[in-house]
């Protein structure tokens, strides 16, 4: 017992020299391995990229699915309700449409098809109806199955839908990406160089931001008529203004790290000091930034069309869709609601990714995942 | 001190955190009392635990923080258990704190007045004027003067010692019985610092508050009176007074401590005593004692066991096996010994020699002026004002001065960063300073090299530490790739790092490795003349010593000249060979090391020299802190000059000041 206690307090690093520093374990992880650990992270983020990617898919091949097209008109099935297989056994989406009818007018016209009567009243002694009627067994199409309905040329809901989120899509991604590049440029020019450059730079950026944006764009559109590149370069006309703002404080924040001055001590130019120091630094805040500037543009060319300036018929776009609908908003809600439901989650779904991506790129958060 | 009534009392108390990476065991199982009147000082280095618990006092724990067990008494209630309404009330009124930063502290949109009676006002609804009253009362109590006209002013329009003295004036207006200072001093320079401490110390007798004192800064703790708890990896490792503390510490890790940190006496010939590694990481706390890994005294029990209190005194207690019965005894004097027998002595310095004799660098008249605005809106800063010095080959000159006085400004003058607005700077006789910014600079750039302070932002994120270092030869265009790697490996090899290292990026480091992969980024450029700008201010003291020793024997190896910036004179005066001390842009002092510790001339650097906090409780208490008041200065007739008062003795000063200098001069020796 004496012999274990002794052993246990003998010294065991009298004569070791110097401590070794910790090996480390695991592989490096660099920026963008560490960003994407903590990307994963975040759930809704990766939802909310799940469904764009799905959103994305369906756009490019959303149209070609069912057998109708998006521009093929067919009076005659004109403002179809939706219909679509195994959910219309639910009691939705079933193709059944409520009208208010003369009451004898049920014997005549609907007697097939009539799924129920809800109500019986009188309007000035004339006994009238509330009744659901089955719109597919009354036009006599009961093969037919317009998924999201038809609009009010028959053309079918679905595949304009997905034509029109493709297309709005194109107008977003090309509008943020001329953004970046001109807000990149403009800024990092601004910031790097600081002073009298930044100074006038700035003063241009704040006589172009006054122009109140909606009155060009609208002067643009008219000038060069409502075609997706139009549209797409109106949308840049103001949108890389706050792009170029945020990079210009990115430059200023950087051009002052000790590491930026670590390399000019070396004698670094200033080609290497934008492009090896600064902009990778950068790039977190560039991806956020796009992430969170789609939204926006999708939204201002929805808008745009739903003021008239949309694209030329029969090109669809979201924003058209919603506009065509909302003249009928009450007698056929699918043409408003589909599109609707369409617009949001792809808003929301961006905006998650953003936030998601602004949290993984977060520096203060580095190599703690 | 035992009849004192114990006010506070915190009782194995375990905190963690919820992070990413997992559970960080940031307290664990932390215990001490806290007396009425007493003052407690909690030292540690960072992460070690002790700011965590002073925010567990408050009840300021962020949300993911959850204490695990453990008890905080007061006034017979335990802290922990109580609601957020209720720690309301205590917090200001009962305990109150104090923080670090003097400039985040208070709000900047208020006036100073309202903040000082705010709480005074919502807590214990005490009439406008009334509370007006007190806080003019509490500013004068804090030493501010011109209170009616400060009371109406706003933040911006302190100083930083004086926003301090603000918040601390807050911190007192609801009466509190304790005061909890959360390293109040840190942020501000050392003569700034003294005159806190100084009133903290007077506030505390004046009103028989408790102070707990939570400071890394051990010579800031000996100025505290009273008791010290001493914090690692989480645990209080070590407890008693202040003397005890000092003078007779057991455990080993306070006797390394105090070892590792230069003092105006440490002999500079000697290499510093250096903790190896670093401290635990908490997220997986370690069996056994957490110093073990680090301690030269460790034992085989301390890697199986956890040590337990064990008492030396009625006071003084220490968590460490070596104090059991059966284990050999080390105390200080015995560690000391040992520790010096393995420590490198440095060459002693040839003073005589020829290539010394040469100045490598010569500053002349260096104006650095910084403009903002335009026209009559324009705004002159004088970052540094007319210097001149030599710095000799082989040398370590120090340049010291507080906070915005123009000292990283020089250095960054001389290298290149910004253009002198007037004078030169020679570099071998050559001038570097002006319109040679792209043409010859590249060689220049080469034999020239800095480190910078912040070990975080030198190093690149997005950079391997491989890209890091080799990037001075990339750019340079000299070197081929494989050769650039070798070099790189050679470096890594030489600063203590491995190869294995290379491919990683910076965040995985600790802060003095860090600060190594800076100087070997420095190094390898091979330059003549290193500028090393606050390399250590930004490290844990047991951290600093290596690398001040590290630094010391590169510079052997690589016969470097180094300008040493810091404004900390106990390690300047221990690491280099001259210093030069700066204040407002202008040098007012340069002598060989010893010279200027011994005979101070200049009013200024007397008064930098009695400010220094020094580790040990004897010299602190009769220490008396000399005030500099520029205003003593009266320039309007005789113009100041820098003069050669004695061999290497240079002072700033108008003829009849330099007279009186020379005399005491005379006096002296």
């Amino acid at each position: 017992m004496k012999t274990k206690s002794e052993n246990k307090f003998e010294f065991i690093h009298l004569d070791a020299e110097v401590l070794r520093d910790e090996k480390f374990e695991g592989e490096a992880i660099g920026f963008f391995k560490d960003a994407m650990l903590r990307f994963r992270k975040n759930r809704a983020s990766v939802a909310a990229f799940i469904i764009i990617l799905i959103i994305v898919v369906m756009s490019i091949f959303g149209p070609m699915i069912n057998e109708y097209d998006y521009k093929q008109q067919n009076i005659q099935l004109a403002l179809m309700p939706a219909r679509i297989p195994v959910i219309e056994k639910l009691g939705i989406f079933d193709g059944v449409k409520t009208i208010n009818v003369r009451k004898e007018s049920i014997e005549e016209k609907y007697k097939d098809s009539l799924v129920k009567i809800v109500e019986e009243y009188k309007v000035r002694d004339v006994d009238m109806a509330t009744i659901k009627i089955d719109m597919y067994k009354y036009k006599g199409v009961k093969d037919k199955y317009f998924w999201f309905g038809t609009d009010s040329l028959g053309r079918d809901q679905w595949t304009r839908l997905w034509r029109g989120s493709r297309i709005s899509l194109i107008i977003a991604v090309l509008s943020m990406s001329v953004n970046i590049v001109v807000g990149v440029i403009y800024g990092a020019i601004s910031g790097y160089y600081g002073g009298v450059v930044d100074l006038i730079m700035q003063r241009i950026i704040e006589v172009i931001g006054g122009i109140p944006l909606m009155v060009i764009v609208i002067l643009f559109v008219l000038y060069y008529g409502p075609g997706i590149i139009p549209i797409a370069i109106a949308l840049c006309l103001t949108g890389w203004i706050g792009m170029s703002r945020m990079i210009r404080a990115q430059f200023y924040k950087y051009k002052g790290m000790e590491y930026v001055l670590a390399s000019r001590t070396l004698g670094a130019t200033d080609r290497v000091l934008i492009f090896r120091h600064i902009l990778p630094n950068a790039v977190g805040i560039i991806i956020t930034m796009s992430a969170l500037a789609i939204p926006s543009a999708i939204f201002s060319e929805s808008f745009l069309a739903y003021i008239g300036l949309g694209l030329q018929a029969p090109e669809p776009s979201i924003g058209v869709l919603l506009s065509e609908g909302q003249q009928v908003l009450l007698e056929h809600p699918h043409l408003t609601i589909f599109p609707a439901f369409l617009i949001s989650i792809l808003m929301i779904s961006f905006n998650l990714l953003g936030n998601g991506l602004r949290d993984a790129f977060d520096p203060t958060l580095r190599g703690q995942e | 001190m035992k009849n004192r009534e114990c006010i506070l009392e915190v009782k194995d108390l375990y905190l963690t955190f919820n992070t990413y990476a997992g559970k960080v065991h940031a307290a664990r199982g932390v215990n001490f009392s806290l007396n009425k009147g007493e003052t407690l000082a909690i030292v540690g280095e960072s992460g070690s635990g002790k700011s965590v618990t002073a925010r567990a006092i408050m009840g300021l724990l962020p949300k993911n923080a959850n204490i695990d067990k453990g008890e905080i008494i007061y006034k017979g209630r335990d802290l922990i258990k109580l609601s957020d309404r209720e720690m309301t009330d205590i917090r200001g009124s009962d305990i109150a704190m104090i923080f670090q930063d003097p400039m985040s502290s208070l709000d900047p949109v208020m006036k100073i007045g309202r903040q000082i009676t705010e709480a005074l006002r919502i807590k214990q609804k005490v009439p406008a004027a009334e509370a007006k009253k007190k806080a003019l009362r509490l500013m004068e109590a804090v030493g501010i003067d011109n209170v009616e006209r400060r009371y109406n002013q706003y933040p911006f329009q302190f100083s930083g010692g004086m926003r301090q003295r603000i918040v601390i004036a807050t911190a007192l207006a609801c009466d509190p019985e304790i005061l909890i200072c959360d390293e109040p001093t840190t942020a501000l320079d050392v003569t700034v610092q003294a005159k806190i401490l100084e009133l903290i110390k007077e506030i505390q007798k004046e009103r028989n508050l408790s102070v707990i004192f939570i400071t890394h800064d051990l010579g800031v703790v000996a100025n505290m009176e009273d008791r010290v708890a001493v914090m690692y990896a989480g645990k209080i490792i070590e407890y008693g007074t202040v003397d005890e503390i000092f003078k007779d510490p057991r455990h080993p890790y306070t006797m390394a401590l105090l070892s590792a940190m230069p003092d105006l006496e440490t002999d500079s010939s000697t290499e510093l005593y250096a903790i190896p590694g670093a401290p635990p990481n908490l997220l997986h706390p370690p069996k056994g004692d957490a110093f073990a890994p680090r301690n030269r005294f460790a034992m085989r029990i301390d890697l199986e066991e956890e040590p337990p209190m064990f008492k030396v005194s009625d006071t003084h207690y220490a968590a460490t096996w070596l104090l059991h019965e059966e284990a050999p005894t080390i105390d200080f004097d015995t560690f000391k010994q040992k520790t010096l027998e393995k420590r490198r002595k440095f060459k002693e310095k040839e003073k005589n020699n020829e290539e010394s004799q040469k100045p490598i660098l010569e500053v002349r008249n260096l104006k650095q002026y910084f403009t903002s605005g335009f026209g009559r809106r324009k705004l002159v800063v004088k970052a540094v004002d007319d210097i001149s010095f030599d710095i000799y080959k082989g040398e370590i000159f120090g340049l010291v001065g507080e906070s915005g006085c123009g000292k990283t400004t020089t250095g960054r003058s001389i290298i290149g960063l910004y253009e002198p607005t007037e004078g030169e700077i020679y570099f071998n006789g050559e001038l570097i300073s002006r319109g040679q910014k792209h043409k010859g600079s590249r060689k220049f750039t080469r034999e020239i090299s800095m480190i910078f302070q912040d070990p975080i932002a030198s190093l690149n994120p997005r950079m391997t530490v491989k890209e890091i270092i080799g990037e001075g030869l990339k750019i340079s265009k000299l070197y081929h790739e494989d050769e650039i790697m070798e070099r790189v490996y050679k470096m890594l090899e030489i600063v203590g790092l491995s190869k294995e290292h290379a491919n990683r990026y910076p965040h995985e480091f600790s802060g003095g490795q860090r600060q190594r992969i800076g100087i070997a980024r420095a190094l390898i450029v091979n330059p003549k003349l290193v500028i090393a700008d606050e390399p250590i201010s930004a490290l844990d003291v047991s951290i600093q010593a290596q690398v001040l020793n590290l630094l010391n024997e590169l510079k052997n190896e690589f016969d470097l000249t180094l300008l040493f910036i810091a404004h900390d004179l106990s390690v300047v005066k221990y690491f280099s060979d001259r210093i030069g001390v700066m204040y407002n842009g202008k040098l007012v002092e340069i002598a060989d090391a010893d010279e200027l510790y011994r005979n101070p001339l200049h009013p200024y650097t007397k008064s930098l020299l009695s400010a220094i906090p020094i580790p040990n409780p004897d010299y602190e208490r009769t220490r008396k802190h000399i005030h500099y008041d520029p205003s003593i200065h009266d320039y309007s007739e005789e113009e100041p000059k820098m003069v050669e008062v004695k061999q290497g003795h240079f002072v700033y000063g108008s003829a009849s000041e330099i007279k009186e200098y020379t005399k005491s001069l005379e006096i002296y020796s």
